[in-house]
C-alpha cells in the first residue's frame, strides 16, 4: 500500500512538474526503479544491505544538447565563467566554445554528455527538478538485467568495457543496451557521477580488504568486501574514490532520478 | 547584518541570470546547493548558500564566519570513538592558539536526522565547548556539498552511524580552504602554524 | 595539500642525526656496507634538483654522476593503450609512460625524489603507484590515487640502496598488474655502481587473455585463468619477442653486462636462466648481498635481481624463465647476441 501510495505521489509530482516545465522541447523520459536491496560492495558488521525505495530515474545520461539547453539558461554554468571551485579547467572542453557544441561535433549532440563536475552534474539535476542518483540508487539501478544480450554475463560486459580505452567519438545514448526497468546504457558507455560519490571511507588500495584502518570507522568493525572476484565492482568503487567534485573528466557524465 | 547584505546580493544576482529560466532558484537561493555565489572570493567554501542552523537554532550561511580564519572538523554526536578525539584535537589546538578571540571553531555534523541544535548544545556542553565553537546541522545536500569542498568522505550505514574521513581543514577568513592535516591525534604543529600566519596577515 | 610528507622527511633527518651520532659510537662495527637498518651514513643535505632520466626498456639511464643527495624530479604518466601481445594478438595495455614495462628511473641513495602521477585523460581507470623503494603508506598508493586527466604528488627519501619494482596499486590491484602497469626503480648505493661495459632493463610479467596463445585479434583479459594462475603469456618486456632477434641486446666478447631484471607477476615466480652463460654477480633479490657464479636465481613476483656476466665468446644468449614451458610456448625467452672473435680456450666445436 505504501508503495502504490509512493508511486501515486510520484506520478501527481512528475506530471505537476511537466506541466511547469512545458517550455522545455521533449522532456527526458524517466522510468521506475522499483524498490529493493542494496547490497553494498564495501561490506562490515553494520554496512549491511539496505532497502532502497522505489523511485523514477533518467531512461538514458544526460546528452550535451539537454546540457547545452541548461547552460544557456544558466550563464554561470557556462565554460568561460564557472568558477574552479566547482569545476576544473576540463569543464566542457569538447564544446566549441561556451554555448556551441560545434558543427563539427554534431555527431555527439546525442551522445551523454562528459567533462562535467559533480558540482554542474547537481546543479542541472536540481534546475530540472531532479537529484544526482545516490550510490545505492545507481548501484540498483544498473544491477538490472539485461534485455536482448549478447554477452555470456553483464559483469564479462562491463569487464570488457573497463578494460578498454576510451573511443575517441562517445557514441549516441541508447547505443548499449536497455535492462529490465528500461534504463539505456547504464554500463557500457560513460561512468556517472552519485550524489554520494565520496562515500567510501576505506582506502582504495584494495590490498588491505578485511582489515582497513579501524579509526575511520565510529560504526566500526572490519571492513570486508562484498565479492573478491567482482572486478568491475571494485573498479567501479575505486574509480570514485579518487573523485574530487570539481574534477571534469571525457568519459565521466551523469543522468538524474526523481524520488 | 552582513548576512542579509549578502543574502539581499545574491538574490539581486540571481534574479538578474536566472529570470530566463524557470529554475526553482530564485526566492528560494537560502535553499540551494553548489551554486556559486558571486560575492566572495571565487576560491571561497563560503559561496555556498545554503543555510545551516547552530546549537543556538540560529540560522546561518558560512558566510557567518567570515573575516576571521575557522578551524572545520566534520562529526557526529552519536560517534563513540573518532569524533570525539577529532573534537579533542580541534580543542587542543584551540588551547595552543592560547588566544582569545580571533579564531572560528566549527564543527558540521554528518548527521542531518539526529544533530538538531538541541543535540548539538548538548555535545557542546559536555565537550565544554566556549563561544568560540560552532556547531552546525544541515541538511543532508548542504552537508554533502561541504563534505565535497572539504574532500571529506563520509557513508551512512544501516544503523544509522557514519563512516567517515578525520580531517581538520583550516579556512582563511574569506573561506579560503588554505590547509589539511588528516587523522586523528595527528601533530598539531602545522596546523597551528599556519593559523598564526593567517592572524599575522590580517 | 594534506601534508604528511614534509612531516615524515623531517623526522627521516632527525632519524639520520641520530644514526649519525650511534655510528660515531660503534663506528668500530660498521663495515663498507650498510649497517642492520641500512640507513646510517646517509648524507640527506639536498645539493640542488634535477630531473630524472626516465628510459623504457631494455635501456636503462645513465649512471648517476652527482656525488652528494639532490631533489630528483620524476614523473610518470598512467596510460592505457592497445598494443600487440604476439605477433597476432593485441591486448588492452594498462601502463605507465605507454610501454610495458613501465619508465626504468634512476637515484642515488638519500636522494629526495619528488614524485608526481598523471592519469592520461583518455585514460578509463583511476591509477596509483606503490614504489617498493618508498617507506611511507602504501609506497606512494596512499598519496597518488589519480582520476583520468587529473595528477597527485608526494615525496619519499630513497633511503636504501637496490633495484625496486613499483606497480599500480588501485583496486582490483591484480587487475592493474596483469595488465602491464609495474616498473622499476634503481637506487644506487652513495658509492654508485660498479662500471660495467652495458646495462639493460628487462621485466617479467604473466598475462592472460580470453584466446588462447597467439589467438588472433584484441584478447579481453580472462580472470578465471588469473584466478588460477594460468597464464597464456610469459613475457619479458611486454610482448612475445620484444627482445630478439633484430630487438636482442648487444654485447661484445670481453665486455661485461648488467642486467637489471624485474618481475611484476602478478602470478609467476621466475626462475631466470641465461642460457649458454651464468651469472658472474648476483645481487640477490636485488639486495646488497652478492652472490657469485649463479646457473639460475629466483625473482620474486614484485622483486628484482641484478646480475651481471662476462661475454666470454660469440653466442646468442638466450634468457629465460626456467620453468621452462613458460619459455617455451608461452613467450619467455629474451637474447643477447654476442659478437667477436672465437675463444676456443674456453669454448670449442669440435668435429
Amino acid at each position: 500500500m505504501k508503495y502504490f501510495l509512493s508511486i501515486l505521489m510520484a506520478t501527481v509530482f512528475f506530471c505537476t512538474v511537466q506541466a511547469q516545465q512545458k517550455t522545455v522541447v521533449s522532456e527526458k523520459k524517466m522510468v521506475t526503479v522499483r524498490g529493493g536491496n542494496y547490497k553494498p560492495f564495501f561490506i562490515s558488521k553494520s554496512n549491511r544491505p539496505v532497502y532502497v525505495t522505489s523511485f523514477r530515474m533518467d531512461e538514458t545520461p544526460v546528452t550535451n544538447a539537454e546540457y547545452l539547453i541548461f547552460v544557456k539558461s544558466n550563464p554561470r554554468w557556462r565554460r568561460s565563467k564557472v568558477n574552479r571551485l566547482f569545476a576544473d579547467t576540463n569543464y566542457l572542453r569538447h564544446w566549441k566554445n561556451d554555448l556551441e557544441i560545434g558543427v563539427s561535433n554534431k555527431i555527439i549532440y546525442n551522445s551523454p554528455v562528459v567533462n562535467v563536475s559533480w558540482f554542474a552534474a547537481q546543479a542541472y539535476c536540481k534546475w530540472k527538478n531532479k537529484q544526482l542518483p545516490t550510490v545505492a540508487q545507481w548501484e540498483l539501478a544498473a544491477n538490472g538485467s539485461p534485455k536482448d544480450f549478447k554477452y555470456k554475463s553483464l559483469t564479462d560486459f562491463i569487464l570488457d568495457w573497463y578494460t578498454k580505452p576510451s573511443p575517441r567519438v562517445l557514441p549516441h545514448v541508447k547505443s548499449t543496451y536497455q535492462n529490465q526497468y528500461g534504463l539505456y546504457d547504464m554500463h557500457g558507455l560513460i561512468w556517472e557521477w552519485t550524489f554520494n560519490f565520496n562515500s567510501f571511507a576505506a582506502s582504495p588500495d584494495s590490498r588491505r580488504n578485511g582489515e582497513d584502518d579501524f579509526k575511520n570507522f565510529c560504526a566500526g568493525g572490519a571492513i570486508n568486501v562484498a565479492d573478491k572476484t567482482d572486478y568491475a565492482a571494485y573498479l567501479r568503487y575505486g574509480y570514485r574514490a579518487s573523485l574530487k567534485g570539481n574534477y571534469c573528466i571525457s568519459s565521466l557524465g551523469f543522468r538524474c532520478v526523481k524520488n | 547584518m552582513k548576512i542579509v547584505i549578502f543574502v539581499f546580493f545574491s538574490i539581486i544576482l540571481f534574479g538578474c541570470s536566472d529570470m530566463s529560466s524557470k529554475s526553482a532558484f530564485v526566492g528560494e537561493v537560502a535553499r540551494s546547493t553548489s551554486m556559486p555565489v558571486g560575492t566572495v572570493s571565487s576560491e571561497s567554501i563560503y559561496q555556498l548558500a545554503d543555510t545551516f542552523q547552530t546549537q543556538d537554532n540560529k540560522k546561518i550561511t558560512l558566510s557567518y564566519f567570515m573575516g576571521k580564519p575557522t578551524v572545520v572538523g566534520m562529526i557526529f554526536t552519536h560517534c563513540p570513538y573518532a569524533c570525539p578525539r577529532l573534537t579533542a584535537d580541534i580543542k587542543d589546538i584551540e588551547e595552543k592558539m592560547n588566544s582569545k578571540k580571533g579564531v572560528n571553531y566549527l564543527l558540521v555534523s554528518f548527521d542531518s536526522e539526529r544533530d538538531f541544535p538541541e543535540q548539538l548544545k548538548k555535545f557542546a556542553n559536555s565537550y565544554g565547548l566556549n563561544q568560540n565553537w560552532t556547531l552546525l546541522h544541515g541538511d543532508e545536500n548542504a552537508v554533502r556539498t561541504l563534505s565535497v569542498l572539504l574532500n571529506v568522505q563520509f557513508q551512512k550505514d544501516a544503523t544509522g552511524n557514519f563512516s567517515h574521513s578525520n580531517i581538520i581543514s583550516v579556512l582563511d577568513k574569506d573561506g579560503v580552504l588554505v590547509f589539511q592535516k588528516e587523522g586523528i591525534d595527528a601533530d598539531p604543529a602545522e596546523t597551528i602554524g599556519t593559523l598564526k600566519q593567517l592572524l599575522a596577515k590580517r | 595539500m594534506i601534508q604528511i610528507s614534509k612531516k615524515s622527511i623531517f623526522s627521516i633527518q632527525m632519524f639520520s642525526v641520530l644514526l649519525m651520532f650511534s655510528v660515531l659510537f660503534f663506528s668500530c662495527k660498521s663495515n663498507p656496507g650498510n649497517s642492520d637498518d641500512g640507513s646510517n651514513k646517509i648524507d640527506t643535505t639536498l645539493t640542488g634538483t634535477v630531473s630524472a632520466e626516465l628510459t623504457f626498456a631494455p635501456n636503462v639511464p645513465k649512471p648517476i654522476a652527482y656525488t652528494s643527495p639532490k631533489k630528483v624530479m620524476v614523473q610518470l604518466e598512467a596510460i592505457e593503450k592497445v598494443m600487440p601481445i604476439s605477433d597476432s594478438s593485441e591486448y588492452t595495455f594498462w601502463t605507465f609512460g605507454g610501454h610495458v614495462p613501465g619508465n626504468f628511473i634512476r637515484v642515488r641513495q638519500g636522494d629526495l625524489v619528488d614524485f608526481t602521477l598523471k592519469n592520461a585523460p583518455e585514460s578509463k581507470m583511476t591509477h596509483s603507484i606503490d614504489l617498493h623503494a618508498v617507506i611511507g603508506p602504501g609506497g606512494g598508493a596512499d598519496a597518488t590515487s589519480t582520476a583520468p586527466g587529473q595528477s597527485t604528488h608526494f615525496q619519499f627519501r630513497a633511503l636504501h640502496p637496490g633495484l625496486y619494482v613499483y606497480h599500480c596499486a588501485t583496486g582490483p590491484v591484480p587487475l592493474h598488474i596483469a595488465n602491464g602497469m609495474y616498473g622499476l626503480i634503481l637506487v644506487e648505493p652513495q658509492g654508485g655502481m660498479p662500471k660495467v661495459d652495458h646495462e639493460y632493463y628487462l621485466m617479467q610479467g604473466d598475462f592472460y587473455t580470453k584466446g588462447k596463445y597467439d589467438a588472433p585479434g584484441l584478447q579481453d583479459f580472462d580472470e578465471t585463468k588469473a584466478l588460477s594462475e594460468n597464464p597464456d603469456y610469459v613475457l619479458f618486456n611486454g610482448r612475445v619477442r620484444s627482445t630478439t632477434g633484430a630487438n636482442a641486446l648487444t654485447a661484445k666478447v670481453g665486455e661485461t653486462v648488467r642486467l637489471y631484471v624485474g618481475n611484476g607477476g602478478p602470478n609467476l615466480v621466475s626462475s631466470f636462466h641465461a642460457i649458454g652463460q651464468l651469472f658472474t654477480k648476483v645481487y640477490m633479490e636485488a639486495g646488497s648481498e652478492i652472490n657469485r657464479d649463479v646457473q639460475t636465481t629466483l625473482i620474486p613476483s614484485g622483486g628484482a635481481t641484478i646480475v651481471e656476466m662476462k661475454m666470454q665468446v660469440p653466442e646468442v644468449i638466450n634468457l629465460v624463465d626456467h620453468s621452462i614451458f613458460r619459455a617455451f610456448n608461452k613467450g619467455a625467452i629474451a637474447q643477447i647476441k654476442v659478437t667477436g672473435a672465437e675463444n676456443p680456450s674456453v669454448y670449442q666445436k669440435l668435429k
